[in-house]
């Protein structure tokens, strides 16, 4: 009976496309939407996810995520670093500095402060030494997910010009050994790096803890988070847990802050709301039409169903049939949907959108196709089961 | 022929059926009395309306009666489960329908082995059989066309093998030739006819197609709701 079931599916041939191409429109839409959800939101925890080492992070017990910060005393550090199951602990400054170009433009910058000592957190130049950063106003710029705000003057004469700014000079993209005006002081660049894109995209300003205070407005508190290594063997989150017992800061395990990012993105950016609004209209919407179609596929089928169920064949057996057709519509229509997010996701990072097609986002998709085409078939069977065979007597 | 003494196939006593309520209520059966005998071949005739298929309807399990009693092959169809209902249909009855009926997306072959894959035997088996009973309706050589292939005659006799192949003890047919021209009707009521004499068989041929009065055993004539009379031998000079 399968068989059959299988044969009415494949003989209404336009029906048929249609709802492949319907839940594999669904599918794709369901997968490419989370896996650019992914994405941004991959971004929004850049910080946390480049310092791949740090397995606690502490901050104030006001700060929520990585995105909006403030900043503690300094003393923090040190008493991270007496709590037991610490292993290592090194600090971490952000702030915000308007950054001005030799030719008089400007950019707003996130300025990242890294441990002196140790350089943690501090990405890499290709070609430079990266204790070179521990020079006096050394820095490393990023574009941080922008494109073309990072531009100097091409020509020397329009560099740091006495005769006022030159807005319009051509211009090229920093590279080592230019200079940049922070907050009245003259920094030079090391080289750029390339990090993981943020989210909101921004130029970075990576370097020392003590560069980053002597260019930084001044401020009572200077640490912003405290980046702590756990002991071997220890839980991260039973390690966090004593700290914040110990020091009465905040301190979440990495995993745990990234989620609680994602969560402080989903409720305070809205942008990131309207994103996922977005996805939930686009994901209720192919799930509606998918759920829709094979339920007018089945309704459409009744009287075949009615001739079978007059010849004797049991509900249970008509159940089963309108199923197998819903699941092979699922799993084709999956499959292909899949493949074409698979290939516009490699297309779409080519072109530097965030998409990260995480290993649960085609199985969300799969599952929820599978969950609403079985849902849809439950549906459209009951009429079918419920069915007066007695149509069958109908004349034409 | 079969004996008048023995135990029908099909009796039906004081069945009613009705449709709807209030004004909308229609009262298709009145308290209806038949009896079906095995090896015969009933015609059920009688204007349009007067509630041929609700009769066959519920004596084939199809429909629920509203009171009176109809014993089927022996069974009280009024006490039967849904779930008997829809076995006692799958293993006694043949259909055969004015409108065919068949599954567009099987073929012809594929048609006839359904009651035997309803009842669960296997593929191979049932295809054999139901090549078999091809042959016998003279469709053997068109046996992997699919219905919109074949002519109306054809799909008839399509029809016809679906009704035979698993052996049912009561065959039913409604109209089975009113979608049909005169020679294609009488080639269906030749088979039929056949049908019927070749076994312990009972058929019903609900018709008001007096081509083929000739071909029945009895015929019983329906009037709003009631079957108001009942002939022997609307054959004349019949051979036997
Ligand atoms: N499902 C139904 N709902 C309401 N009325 C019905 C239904 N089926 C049949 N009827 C009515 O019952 C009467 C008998 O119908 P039917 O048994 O189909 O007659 P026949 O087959 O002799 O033409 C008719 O008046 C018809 O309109
Ligand atoms: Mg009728």
């Amino acid at each position: 009976m399968f068989r059959i079931a299988l044969k009415m599916l494949a003989a209404d041939r336009a029906k048929f496309v249609g709802l492949l191409f319907g839940i594999a429109f669904t599918s794709f839409l369901v997968t490419f939407a989370a896996s650019y959800f992914c994405g941004f939101m991959t971004n929004g925890f850049a910080l946390i996810s480049e310092n791949g080492a740090t397995d606690v992070w502490v901050m104030d017990p006001a700060v929520q995520s990585v995105e909006q910060t403030i900043n503690m005393s300094a003393s923090a550090l040190d008493r991270v670093r007496s709590v037991e199951g610490v292993s290592r602990a090194v600090p971490l400054a952000l702030g915000n500095a308007d950054v001005r170009f030799a030719n008089g433009q400007f950019q707003t910058f996130q300025v990242i402060g890294v441990d002196d000592a140790s350089l943690a957190g501090a990405p890499v130049v290709p070609g430079r030494n990266p204790d070179e950063l521990r020079a006096r106003d050394a820095v490393i710029v990023d574009a941080g997910g922008t494109s073309g705000k990072l531009e100097t003057p091409a020509l020397a004469r329009d560099q740091w010009p006495h005769d006022g700014a030159h807005l319009d000079a051509p211009t090229r993209e920093l590279r080592g050994g230019d200079e940049l005006l922070v907050n009245e002081h003259l920094v030079r660049v090391l080289g750029q790096s390339s990090t993981v894109p943020r989210y909101p995209p921004r130029p970075l300003l990576y370097t020392t803890l003590s560069n980053a205070l002597r260019i930084l407005p001044v401020e009572p508190h200077t640490l912003t988070f405290v980046m702590a290594r756990t002991v071997a063997g220890a839980s991260p989150r039973e390690v966090a847990r004593r700290i914040e017992q110990r020091t009465g800061l905040r301190a979440r395990s990495t995993a745990d802050f990234k989620s609680d990012t994602v969560r402080w993105f989903l409720v305070n950016s809205e942008d990131v709301g309207d994103i996922a609004a977005m996805l939930t209209l686009a994901m209720t919407m192919g799930f509606g039409v998918t759920g829709v179609m094979l339920y007018m596929f089945t309704y459409e089928h009744q009287s075949q169903y009615a001739v079978l169920k007059a010849l004797g064949t049991p509900s249970g057996t008509l159940t089963a049939m309108v199923l197998a057709q819903a699941a092979m519509c699922a799993l084709l229509g999956t499959g292909m949907g899949l493949g074409l997010c698979g290939i516009a996701g490699e297309v779409v990072v080519r072109l530097g959108f965030p998409f990260r097609m995480m290993w649960f986002t085609p199985l969300a998709g799969l599952l929820g196709v599978v969950l609403v085409s079985v849902a849809a078939a439950l549906i459209s069977v009951r009429p079918v089961v419920k069915l007066q065979p007695a149509v069958v007597f109908a004349g034409r | 022929m079969t004996g008048a003494d023995q135990e029908p196939a099909v009796r039906c006593r004081g069945l009613t059926k009705h449709y709807g309520s209030g004004n909308e209520r229609v009262d298709a059966l009145r308290g209806v009395d038949l009896d079906v005998r095995s090896g015969e071949l009933l015609m059920l005739v009688g204007p349009s309306g007067c509630g041929k298929t609700t009769l066959i309807s519920i004596i084939t399990t199809i429909l629920d009666q509203d009171d009176g009693s109809c014993e089927v092959l022996g069974r009280d169809v009024g006490r039967m489960t849904e779930a008997e209902r829809t076995r006692f249909r799958g293993e006694s009855v043949g259909f055969v329908f004015q409108a065919f009926n068949l599954l567009p997306a099987l073929t012809a072959l594929e048609n006839v082995s359904v009651p035997l894959l309803v009842s669960g035997v296997a593929r191979e088996v049932a295809e054999q059989r139901a090549r078999s009973v091809l042959e016998e309706v003279g469709l053997g050589a068109r046996a992997d066309v699919l219905p919109r292939k074949l002519s109306g005659g054809q799909q008839q006799r399509v029809a016809i093998g679906r009704a035979l192949v698993h052996d049912p003890k009561l065959v039913v047919c409604d109209e089975p030739t009113s979608n049909l021209d005169a020679k294609t009707g009488h080639e269906m009521m030749d088979i039929l006819r056949g049908v019927a004499r070749a076994s312990d068989r009972a058929l019903i041929v609900v018709t008001h197609d007096n081509r083929t009065f000739d071909y029945a055993d009895r015929m019983a004539r329906m009037e709003d709701g009631r079957i108001v009379e009942v002939s022997e031998g609307g054959r004349q000079g019949a051979q036997s």
